[in-house]
């Protein structure tokens, strides 16, 4: 491209620059208060829009669509019990993966399959303290499936894989969720849907992780997004 | 504080909070919306154009960080940038200039809220002080995503100078506001 200049404001906002050009464009953002203050309009600009009741049941349909192609995305990354399946997840997130992937490898270990965990281990180590903790969840009465889940704590960051088996199918849009709970509060820590043989499989990761979790549950809710339960616990346990 | 705000709650979207992200929704629904069906014209078009911003949030797409300016700024670019590729995709481009509307738009029936009525009064007043030409070339660019050269043909300018133009109307347009807003035409903040 040629030089940069202010004109490219224009290329940026339609999105038609190259990833470098974005990058060189955003450098030059920083030092030309002409272009801050073309992108802060475009902070206004809408504004000038009629006002339009959303349809109804539009903020349903788009979140249910946006949370099931996460589950489509979780899907096709779960965990498998080869080691391939969980490094191709290495490739399709930027952050280093390797935490979750030696969690899933001791997780799947502990299912016996020691080849899974001898494989990643070869590969380098992230470097800083890691603390990985495995926990087998008990059903409440009535639920007949089982849940072992895998926490691994990384300086500021926690990951949870989760994997369940001999669980009962779900109707509808259920979905069993999983809770990291402190002192009785719940935050949303994964979801999953078990497949034909009753097996299910999650995988969260909390970046930024400042709390000291006491319990993980799994509910069955209703539908996928409950930023609280509505479902009853069928699996729990103390971390 | 609205603008920390957003950013503390992408900062949860991106560590994969589903609350966060449908408070994220709830925030910017009918703004978003009302713009898409301004871009669009077409409900279910703005609806689909909707649904593939939250995608992409959700997914990381095309990270905000605070370099990129404010929230809504990359919000709106990215709302903007998803129309205009449905528009490309499914519709014809309409190239009459009388399909194109009015950047400005006769009073509407449905409710604003005071926010947005205070903002759009502003930005309504700041474009009066535009000339004819540079309203057009807002209007076909930022809410119409035409190509330069269809601006060109249609504003009748040469195709070299068209990204100046626009570039130079908008940044006249944000003059005029920061100046109203210096004289404390209104308390509006952002
Ligand atoms: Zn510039």
């Amino acid at each position: 491209m040629a030089k940069l200049n202010c004109d490219h404001v224009i290329d940026y906002l339609n999105g038609t620059l190259s990833k470098e050009e974005q990058l060189e464009f955003e450098q030059h953002l920083k030092t030309c208060t002409d272009c801050q203050e073309i992108i802060e309009m475009t902070g206004d600009l809408p504004y000038l829009a009629d006002p339009v009741d959303p349809p109804a049941g539009m903020k349903a349909r788009i979140l249910s669509t946006v949370f099931e192609e996460e589950e489509e995305q979780k899907k096709s990354e779960e965990v498998k019990r080869e080691p391939a399946p969980l490094i191709a997840q290495k490739a399709v997130k930027k952050k280093n993966r390797w935490p979750v992937l030696i969690a899933a490898a001791l997780f799947v270990s502990l299912l016996g399959n020691g080849y899974a965990l001898l494989k990643l281990s070869e590969q380098p180590e992230t470097g800083g303290e890691m603390a990985f903790q495995s926990i087998d969840l008990q059903p409440n009465e009535v639920f007949g499936g089982t849940a072992k889940a895998a926490i691994i704590r990384e300086e500021e960051s926690l990951e949870l894989v989760v994997q369940a088996e001999q669980l009962e199918a779900l109707e509808g849009e259920q979905v069993y969720q999983i809770w990291l709970l402190k002192e009785g509060k719940p935050i949303p820590a994964g979801a999953f849907t078990p497949s034909a043989n009753g097996e299910g499989n999650a995988y969260y990761s909390l970046e930024d992780n400042t709390e000291d979790w006491d319990t993980i549950a799994i509910t069955l809710e209703p539908q996928a997004g409950n930023a609280s339960p509505q479902g009853e616990i069928v699996l729990s346990s103390e971390i | 504080m609205e603008k920390s705000s957003d950013f503390v709650l992408y900062e949860r979207v991106r560590n994969k909070d589903k609350e966060a992200l449908e408070q994220l929704y709830d925030r910017y629904e009918k703004i978003l919306f009302s713009f898409l069906v301004k871009m669009t014209e077409d409900r279910d078009l703005a609806e689909e154009a909707l649904q593939e911003v939250f995608i992409k949030v959700w997914r990381g797409v095309g990270e905000y960080d605070e370099s990129k300016g404010k929230f809504t700024s990359w919000l709106f670019t990215m709302s903007r940038n998803a129309a205009i590729d449905l528009i490309r995709k499914k519709k014809k481009p309409s190239v009459a200039l009388e399909e194109a509307g009015e950047l400005v738009s006769p009073a509407s029936s449905v409710e604003e809220t005071a926010e947005w009525q205070e903002k759009k009064e502003q930005i309504q007043l700041a474009v009066k002080d535009l000339s004819a030409e540079q309203q057009k070339m807002v209007q076909l660019f930022y809410f119409k995503g035409y190509t330069h050269e269809k601006i060109s043909e249609l504003c009748e300018v040469p195709l070299g100078t068209v990204k100046s133009r626009i570039r130079l109307a908008l940044k006249k347009l944000k003059g005029t506001l920061h100046d109203m807003q210096e004289r404390g035409d209104s308390p509006w903040r952002n």
